[in-house]
This record gives structure tokens, sequence and C-alpha cells, in this order.
């Protein structure tokens, strides 16, 4: 008995980590750099669409490509 | 269709946008955006609202500025924003105005951005002739 619940504690120890793994692979991969921003002294600055700042622009952007100018 | 808000810089507006998207024919729609965050000129389909589009730029415009303080800089020249439906564009004239337009998803995006940086001192042109009127 002592033995089963080792190894079932075990597999849940597996599948939690294999889960969270997942997890943070597929929050990585959905934060592609939607907005790019170019300065007058010619340097860049990206956002990625799974930050606040980047979905601020995202928001309004998508509106008014639905919408038109 | 193009909405116009005052003669003299409107109409000259209005032929430097239909001459850009006769070049550019990515292009959706585009408008100009003057320095007081005013829609000055704007290609868009009838039913939408003006001042509606006109904040929403305003907005952009706002953050876009709000990033450049916030990294050190002093101004943007460009912005590009993809929102998996479409691209919105800007790039910035002299005197705080800016020149914006949507393309589709598929859109030659680089290329558009050429084709707007180059019609910049037209639309600049045309809005100084107009306050000079």
């Amino acid at each position: 008995m002592k033995k089963l619940l080792r190894r079932l504690f075990l597999l849940g120890a597996l599948a939690g980590a294999a889960y969270a793994a997942r997890s943070y692979l597929k929050g990585h991969s959905t934060g592609q750099e939607t907005v790019q921003i170019v300065f007058d002294d010619g340097s860049t600055r990206s956002l990625a669409s799974n930050t606040t700042e980047g979905q601020e622009f995202t928001d309004i952007a998508r509106k008014l490509v639905e919408t038109r100018l | 269709m193009t909405e116009r808000r005052e003669t003299g810089t409107a109409e000259d507006l209005d032929g430097v946008l239909a001459d850009l998207r006769a070049l550019s024919e990515d292009i959706d729609s585009c408008a100009v955006l003057s320095g007081d965050r005013d829609l000055l000129s704007s290609s868009h389909e009838p039913g939408v609202e003006r001042e509606r589009v006109g904040a929403m730029l305003a907005a952009l415009v706002y953050l876009s500025e709000r990033v450049a303080r916030e990294s050190g800089k002093g101004h943007i020249s460009q912005l590009r924003i993809d929102t998996g439906e479409g691209h919105l564009l800007v790039v910035q004239l002299d005197g705080g105005g800016v020149l914006a337009a949507t393309t589709g998803q598929e859109a030659r995006v680089g290329l558009v951005l050429y084709d707007m940086r180059n019609a910049r001192g037209e639309v600049e042109k045309a809005l100084a002739e107009g306050s000079d009127q």
C-alpha cells in the first residue's frame, strides 16, 4: 500500500511538472512581437502581444483595421 | 470615399492620399491626423464615426509618445502594429501630425511604409499650404 502511494505521488509530480512546462512554453510562444516602434534616432523597440503595453496598442489598432481609417 | 473637413488643406490632402492609395495597392485606408490631434483627412467607409476614428488614432499616438518618453527617446518616427487580421502603420510628420494607413494581413508592409515615407513630404507640403491660407 505504501509503495502504491509513493508511485501515485511520483506520477502526480511528473504530471504536474509536464503541465507546468507546457504552460510555460505555450505562454512564451504566444508572446509574439506585434508592435514595432522606430524612434527618431533610428533605434527601435518591440512590444510583445502578451504584455500589457503591447495589448494596449493592438486593441486599438485592431478596431482601426476593422473599421478602417 | 473621402471625408473633407476644410477646403484647401483637405482637398490637397485628399489628392495626396488618393495618389498614395493608387501607388500602394496594399493600403486599405489611410488618414492624416494633425499635431492638434484633429483628423484632417480620412478615407473611411460611410457609417464610421469620424470622431471615434480620430480619437483612437490620437490614443495610439499618445501611447507611442509615452513609450518614447519611458525609453528616454525624443519622438517616434514610425509605428507598425500587426493585429493578426491586418496591419496599422503610422509615419510621423513634421509638426507632430501623423500619416496612418491600414492594410490586410498579407500586405507587403515594408513596401507600404516606404511609400508612406515618400508621401510624407507631399502631406507636409499640403498641411503647410493649408495653414498659410
